[in-house]
C-alpha cells in the first residue's frame, strides 16, 4: 500500500493549484452574473464602475473581449461569455470586471447596473415534464427509446400482462452541484509563444483546444497547466468562463490576469448535475425471475439541450437479465444552469430508482433482496451477445452479506434505544471504458526516471498509480519514479473522465516502457558503447551482459547522456467487439433513524467491488469511500433548490449541504482482486465512480427497512419521515 | 465589499464615542460585508475591550467578547448553553465568534443575504419574497406578512430559557435588559431586530441562579449532524423533586423569529410526574399558535416531537 506521492504537498499548502499562480503586473477580474432566467440584457450601465478606484476593463456583451465559438471533437460545443445579450438562465456571466486588485474588481462588479427585457422562464421540471422531447441518439447512434422483447412476445404491456408479479414507482433525485473544494478559476499570462492558463481542469489537452478556438489562435499558441486540480467530478472537462474571460482580458490588457468564481458563483456560472424522474415498472414471476422491465427517464437540460443525463440506458440495460426490456430517455429543457458530466452520470441517478424499485420488489415478493438480484444476475447486457469479459456480482453479494452482517437483518428492521434500525443493500456497476493514451518515459543519468502525461489527477491517486505502474515496468522500485501530469507539454493523455485514467495511462506506461527499456539496450550495445558485441538483457533497473551489469544511470553517464526518453501509446482495441466490460459491486449500509424527531443517519456502511486489478488499495479505497460518501450525501443531503425565478435558493456551502465528517460513519472497503486483461495489459478497471452508484439506493432501502416508509426521492429529509 | 475604515479603540469610552459598527469575531459581519449585505464606512474592531471573563460563582457570567468555544469548554457553565454552543456552527467558527456577537447574529434568510433580491428587512418596503418564496428553514411564530425570517443563534435559545440578561452600555449610561424582552418580533419594522440603541455596546450576559439551570439540556433537530442551522430545537430545563416537576423553562429555535419561549408548555409541565405521558401532553401545547407556510408545515409536528425528546433525554428516558 503506497501513500499518495503528492499529499505532503496538499497537506503542507505546497501544492500550487492553478489560481495559487502570481505574476509581476497580474491584474484581477470578477464575474457579473445574470439576475433573470430568461430575457435580453437591454442595456448595462458601467459608469460608475469604471470609475471605480483601480479598474482597468468592464467588459460586457456591449463591449465584449473577442472571443470565438468553440466545439471540439471530445466535448461538442462549448458555451463562451459576453458574445450576445441573450439570457439562457439566472446566474449566466454577462460581464468581466477586472481591477488592479481583487477586492477592487469585485467591489467594482457590484457597481454594475443591468437592464433586462425579462420573457417567461422555463424552471420548473415537473411542469416542463408535459412538454418533454425525446433525447437525441446517444453517442454510438442507438436511439433515445428502446425495445427488446423475448420471441413471440409482441409488445412490452403484454409481457407485464403476463407477469404474476408487477411493481410500479416513480422516482426522482434533485439536481445538484459538484461543489469542487477549488472554484473554477484561472491565471493567464501572454508571451512570445502564446498563452499559458494555469487552470484546474481534467485533462490540459482539452484546455488547449477549447483555449485556441475561442481565442483564434493555434493549439501550439496555447500551454494549459495544472498540476494540481482541487476536485473536478466531471464539472472541470470544459474549459470555465473565468478561464475564457481571465485568457482573453489578459491579451486586450497586455497583462497577466487571474479571475476565480465566488463560492456562491459555481453554483451557476458552471454546470451541474441535472434534476431525474423515473418511472420503473418490473414484472416478475413468484420465483422472483424477471419476465419485464420498463424504465423510463425524464432529465433536466439547459435551454442549449447539450446534455443528458441517460438514467435509463445508463442501467437498467445492464443491471439484470430481463426477458423483456423497455426503456426511454426524454429531455426537458429548462431555464436553468446547464447540466454536465458528474461522477456516474446517468448510473448514479438511474440506480438510485432502479434499485430502489427491485427492493420493493423484493417486499412484493417477500423474498430477500440480495436473493431476487442473484436470480436475475446477468452474463451479457440485455440483448447483447456480448458477454462480460469477467464478473464477479455473486461474489460480491456473498462477501458482502457475511462482512455485514446481513443474516441480522429482519424485513421489518430493528430498534437501538431511541433509533429504529434498518439495513439496504444495492447493485453497482459501471462501465470500463479506455481512451486513447500516450506517455512519455524518461530514463535519468541519476538512476530515476520520470513518467509524464497530459491529464489530470484531481485527488483520483493517478500520480501515485503512474510511479507504481512505472516502477513495475521499468522493474525499478516506484520512489524512483517521479510522475508528472497536468501540462499540455506532456503527450496526451489520462484524462479525468469516465473512470478510465488508470486503465488508459496504464497500458500506455506499459508500452512506452517497453520501448525505453529497447531502446536503452539497443545504445548499450551500440559500437563503442559497453556491451558492444554481447548479448545484452534489462532486469532491475540495470542492463545486463558478458557477466557483468551496469545500471541504466550508469550506463547513461558512460555514454555522456543525461537522459533517454521514449513515448508509448495506447487505445482501445477490438476488445469491445468480442466483450462487454464493467466494474461491478455490491454496496450496504445500514441507517438509523431517530424514533422522535426522525434524522435518517448512516451508521455502517460497506462496499465489494470487483473492478480489475486494484493498483493501489490505499488510493483505490480513498476513491471509493469517497465515491460512497457522495452517494450518502446524495441520498440524505444534496439538493440545489431552484426557485420559480430560477434562482439557486441555497447557493453556498452553508445551504448546500454535504455530508460533514459527522455524518460519515467508518467505511468498509473491500476489492475481489479479478485482473481483467481481457480489457487492458494492466488488468485494471474504473474505480472513479462505481463506489457512488449503489449507495443512494442503499440508504433509500435501509430507510425503508428501518421505517417501513418508503420514500421515492432523493434527498430524503426530515420532513419525509415525519408521520402522526 | 465596499471600500471601509478600520480602528481599534483601546477602551470602551473611546469605543462608545466613535461612530461606527463593532466587530468582534466578524463571522456575520464580514460575512455579510463581502456579500454587499452590510456596507459600514467605518468598522470598529473592539477585540481589545476588556469584556472578557467567565464567572460561574453566581449563576454565569460571561463577557461579551468571549469567544463560543471557551465558553463551551468552561466548566460549571449551564449545560443547555454549553451544548447549544457546541452544536453551533463548526470549531473554527467557535473559536473566532463572540457570545455578544452570536446574540446579534443576522437571520440566514436567502434573500436577506443576496442583494440581488428584494428583502424587507435588508431594504424596508421592497417586499418579502420567503412569504411565497423558499421557506423551509423560515419561522412559524412571531412572523408578520412582512417578513418570516428565523432568528439563527441557538446559545439565544438556551439563554432566553434560562432568563439571561444582558448589560448594555452607551454614551447614556449602563442598563440591563431581559434577553427574552430585547428580541423584537418583525410586525411591519423587520429591520428592527433588537432593542439595542444605537452605538450601545453588549457588555455582559448574565444568567441567574436557579435550581432548574443545572438540570437543563438542549436538542439541535437538523439536516446534517454538525455545521448546520437548526431546522428545530428545544432549550429545557427541569426542577424536579421526587418524580414531580416543581417548575420548567422551554424555548425553541429555529422556529421563530426570536428565540421563543413556550410557557403553556411550561405551564402544563408544572406539578406534573416526569414521564412520556405529561412531555407528550406538555408538547401538544407547543405549537397553538403556529402560522404554517407551505415549506415549513412540518415544523408543528417536528417541535412537538423535539420538546419531547429534549425532556425524555434530560430525565435520562422518562419512565422508561
Ligand atoms: C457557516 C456558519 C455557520 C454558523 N452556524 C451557526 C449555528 O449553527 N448556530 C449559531 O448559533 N450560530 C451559527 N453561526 C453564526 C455564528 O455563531 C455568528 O456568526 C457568531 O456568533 C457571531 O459572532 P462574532 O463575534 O463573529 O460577531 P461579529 O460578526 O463580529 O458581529 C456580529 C454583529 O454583532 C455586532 N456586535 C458584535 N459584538 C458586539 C457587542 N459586544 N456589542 C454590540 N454589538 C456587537 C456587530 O456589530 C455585528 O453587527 C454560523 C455562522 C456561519 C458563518
Ligand atoms: S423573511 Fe425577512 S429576511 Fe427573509 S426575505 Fe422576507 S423580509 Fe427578508
Amino acid at each position: 500500500m503506497t501513500s499518495r506521492v503528492d499529499a505532503p504537498l496538499k497537506v503542507t499548502g505546497q501544492a500550487r493549484y492553478g489560481a495559487d499562480h502570481n505574476f509581476p503586473g497580474m491584474a484581477y477580474g470578477y464575474l457579473v452574473l445574470s439576475t433573470i432566467a430568461r430575457g435580453r440584457i437591454v442595456a448595462m450601465d458601467v459608469t460608475a464602475a469604471k470609475s471605480a478606484p483601480g479598474v482597468l476593463g468592464v467588459y460586457s456583451p456591449f463591449d465584449p473581449l473577442e472571443l470565438h465559438a468553440v466545439s471540439t471533437p471530445m466535448l461538442g460545443e462549448t458555451w463562451v461569455p459576453l458574445q450576445d445579450d441573450q439570457v439562457a438562465y439566472y446566474g449566466q456571466a454577462i460581464g468581466f470586471v477586472v481591477a488592479e486588485t481583487f477586492e477592487q474588481a469585485r467591489d467594482a462588479a457590484m457597481l454594475v447596473e443591468v437592464s433586462y427585457q425579462a420573457l417567461p422562464a422555463a424552471t420548473s421540471m415537473a411542469d416542463g415534464m408535459a412538454t418533454a422531447e425525446d433525447a437525441p441518439p446517444s453517442r454510438d447512434g442507438s436511439p433515445s427509446s428502446l425495445e427488446i422483447l423475448a420471441p413471440g412476445v409482441e409488445s412490452i404491456d403484454e409481457a407485464f400482462a403476463a407477469s404474476p408479479v408487477v411493481v410500479e414507482a416513480t422516482y426522482s433525485t434533485a439536481p445538484q452541484n459538484h461543489a469542487a473544494m477549488e472554484p473554477h478559476s484561472a491565471v493567464a499570462v501572454w508571451g512570445d509563444g502564446g498563452v499559458t492558463v494555469y487552470s484546474g481542469n481534467q485533462g490540459a489537452m482539452l484546455q488547449v483546444m477549447e483555449l485556441a478556438a475561442a481565442l483564434g489562435v493555434g493549439p501550439e499558441r496555447v500551454h494549459a497547466v495544472n498540476p494540481f486540480v482541487g476536485g473536478a467530478f466531471g464539472g472541470k472537462g470544459r474549459t470555465s468562463a473565468p478561464a475564457f474571460l481571465a485568457a482573453a482580458a489578459a491579451r486586450a490588457l497586455g497583462r497577466p490576469v487571474k479571475a476565480a468564481l465566488a463560492r456562491e458563483q459555481v453554483f451557476t456560472a458552471t454546470a451541474g448535475r441535472a434534476a431525474t424522474v423515473q418511472k420503473l415498472t418490473l414484472g416478475a414471476d413468484h420465483q422472483g425471475t424477471l419476465i419485464a422491465m420498463r424504465h423510463d427517464s425524464w432529465c433536466s437540460t439547459a435551454m442549449d439541450r447539450s446534455f443528458v443525463e441517460p438514467t435509463s440506458h445508463g442501467t437498467s440495460r445492464e443491471y439484470y437479465a430481463t426477458q423483456n426490456l423497455a426503456l426511454s430517455q426524454k429531455i426537458v429543457p429548462l431555464n436553468l444552469p446547464p447540466t454536465t458530466f458528474m461522477r456516474a452520470p446517468g448510473e448514479a441517478p438511474g440506480s438510485f430508482a432502479l434499485e430502489s424499485a427491485i427492493d420493493e420488489l423484493a417486499v412484493a415478493l417477500n423474498m430477500d433482496p440480495i436473493e431476487l438480484r442473484l436470480r436475475n444476475n446477468a452474463t451479457a447486457p440485455v440483448g447483447k451477445d456480448l458477454q462480460w469479459s469477467s464478473k464477479h456480482l455473486d461474489e460480491c453479494f456473498h462477501v458482502g452479506a457475511a462482512r455485514f452482517g446481513w443474516a441480522q437483518r429482519t424485513p421489518q428492521g430493528r430498534t437501538d434505544g431511541d433509533w429504529l434500525v434498518g439495513m439496504g443493500v444495492a447493485s453497482a456497476l459501471f462501465p470500463a471504458l479506455r481512451f486513447p493514451a500516450s506517455v512519455e518515459i524518461t530514463l535519468r543519468a541519476d538512476d530515476t526516471a520520470v513518467v509524464s502525461t497530459g491529464g489530470s489527477d484531481p485527488g483520483t491517486g493517478l500520480l501515485t498509480v503512474l510511479s507504481l505502474v512505472g516502477g513495475e515496468s521499468l522493474d525499478i522500485a516506484a520512489d524512483r519514479v517521479t510522475p508528472r501530469l497536468g501540462d499540455s507539454a506532456y503527450p496526451p493523455g489520462g484524462m479525468s473522465a469516465g473512470s478510465t485514467a488508470t486503465a488508459s495511462a496504464s497500458t500506455a506506461v506499459m508500452i512506452a516502457a517497453t520501448q525505453v527499456i529497447d531502446d536503452l539496450l539497443g545504445l548499450a550495445s551500440a559500437p563503442d558503447a559497453p556491451f558492444h558485441g554481447v548479448e545484452v538483457s534489462y532486469e532491475g533497473g540495470r542492463v545486463l551482459g558478458g557477466g557483468r551489469s551496469l545500471s541504466f544511470g550508469e550506463l547513461l553517464r558512460a555514454l555522456d547522456r543525461e537522459s533517454l526518453s521514449a513515448t508509448g501509446s495506447s487505445a482501445p482495441g477490438d476488445e469491445y467487439t468480442k466483450h462487454s466490460f464493467s466494474s461491478f459491486g455490491a454496496q450496504f449500509c445500514e441507517v438509523r433513524v431517530h424514533r422522535w424527531t426522525r434524522e435518517a443517519r448512516v451508521s455502517r456502511m460497506l462496499g465489494v467491488f470487483d473492478a480489475g486489478r486494484i493498483i493501489n488499495e490505499k488510493t483505490a479505497r480513498s476513491q471509493i469511500a469517497g465515491g460512497m460518501i457522495w452517494g450518502v450525501s446524495a441520498a440524505l443531503h444534496e439538493a440545489l433548490e431552484f426557485e420559480a425565478g430560477g434562482r439557486p435558493a441555497n447557493a453556498d456551502l452553508a445551504g448546500y449541504l454535504v455530508p460533514v465528517n459527522a455524518d460519515i460513519p467508518d467505511i468498509d472497503v473491500h476489492f475481489l482482486r479479478y485482473p481483467d486483461t481481457l480489457h487492458n495489459a494492466v488488468g485494471a478497471k474504473g474505480i472513479g465512480e462505481i463506489g457512488t452508484v449503489g449507495m443512494a439506493a442503499a440508504v433509500a432501502n435501509a430507510v425503508y427497512n428501518a421505517t417501513g416508509i418508503r420514500v421515492r426521492h432523493i434527498p430524503i429529509t426530515i420532513e419525509d419521515l415525519l408521520i402522526d | 465589499m465596499r471600500p471601509f475604515e478600520l480602528t481599534a479603540p483601546a477602551t470602551v469610552d473611546a469605543a462608545l464615542a466613535t461612530p461606527g459598527t463593532f466587530l468582534a469575531g466578524g463571522t456575520t459581519l464580514v460575512d455579510l460585508m463581502k456579500l454587499n449585505v452590510l456596507t459600514p464606512q467605518h468598522v470598529l474592531d473592539i477585540n481589545e475591550l476588556p469584556l472578557r471573563g467567565i464567572d460561574t460563582s453566581a449563576g454565569l457570567r460571561v463577557g461579551a467578547l468571549e469567544r463560543m468555544a471557551d465558553i463551551a469548554a468552561h466548566p460549571g457553565v449551564y449545560p443547555a448553553i454549553s451544548r447549544a454552543l457546541l452544536l453551533s456552527a463548526s470549531q473554527q467558527l467557535r473559536n473566532m465568534a463572540s457570545i455578544g456577537g452570536n446574540l446579534l447574529q443576522r437571520t440566514r434568510c436567502t434573500y436577506f443575504r443576496d442583494v440581488a433580491m428584494p428583502c424587507n428587512k435588508r431594504e424596508p418596503g421592497s417586499g418579502c419574497p420567503a412569504v411565497n418564496g423558499a421557506n423551509r428553514m423560515h419561522a412559524i411564530f412571531g412572523a408578520s406578512e412582512h417578513c418570516v425570517a428565523t432568528h439563527a443563534s441557538d446559545v439565544a435559545v438556551a439563554l432566553v430559557a434560562l432568563d439571561a440578561e444582558i448589560r448594555l452600555v452607551s454614551e447614556d449610561g449602563e442598563r440591563v435588559v431581559a434577553l427574552r424582552d430585547f428580541y423584537r418580533q418583525p410586525g411591519d419594522t423587520p429591520d428592527v431586530e433588537n432593542d439595542l440603541r444605537p452605538g450601545e455596546l453588549i457588555t455582559e450576559v448574565h444568567v441567574p441562579r436557579k435550581d432548574w439551570a443545572a438540570h437543563s439540556t438542549y436538542v439541535k433537530v437538523r439536516d446534517r449532524q454538525s455545521y448546520e442551522f437548526a431546522l428545530c430545537s428545544a432549550a429545557v430545563a427541569l426542577d424536579v423533586q421526587d418524580g414531580r416537576i416543581v417548575d420548567a423553562r422551554v424555548a425553541a429555535g429555529g422556529v421563530a423569529t426570536v428565540p421563543w419561549r413556550l410557557p403553556a408548555v411550561e405551564e402544563s409541565l408544572r406539578g406534573k410526574p416526569v414521564g412520556l405521558a405529561s412531555f407528550e401532553e406538555a408538547a401538544s401545547k407547543a405549537v397553538d399558535t403556529a402560522e404554517l407556510l407551505a415549506g415549513n408545515a412540518f415544523k408543528a409536528s417536528l417541535l412537538k416531537r423535539t420538546i419531547v425528546r429534549a425532556l425524555l433525554e434530560l430525565t435520562e428516558g422518562g419512565l422508561r
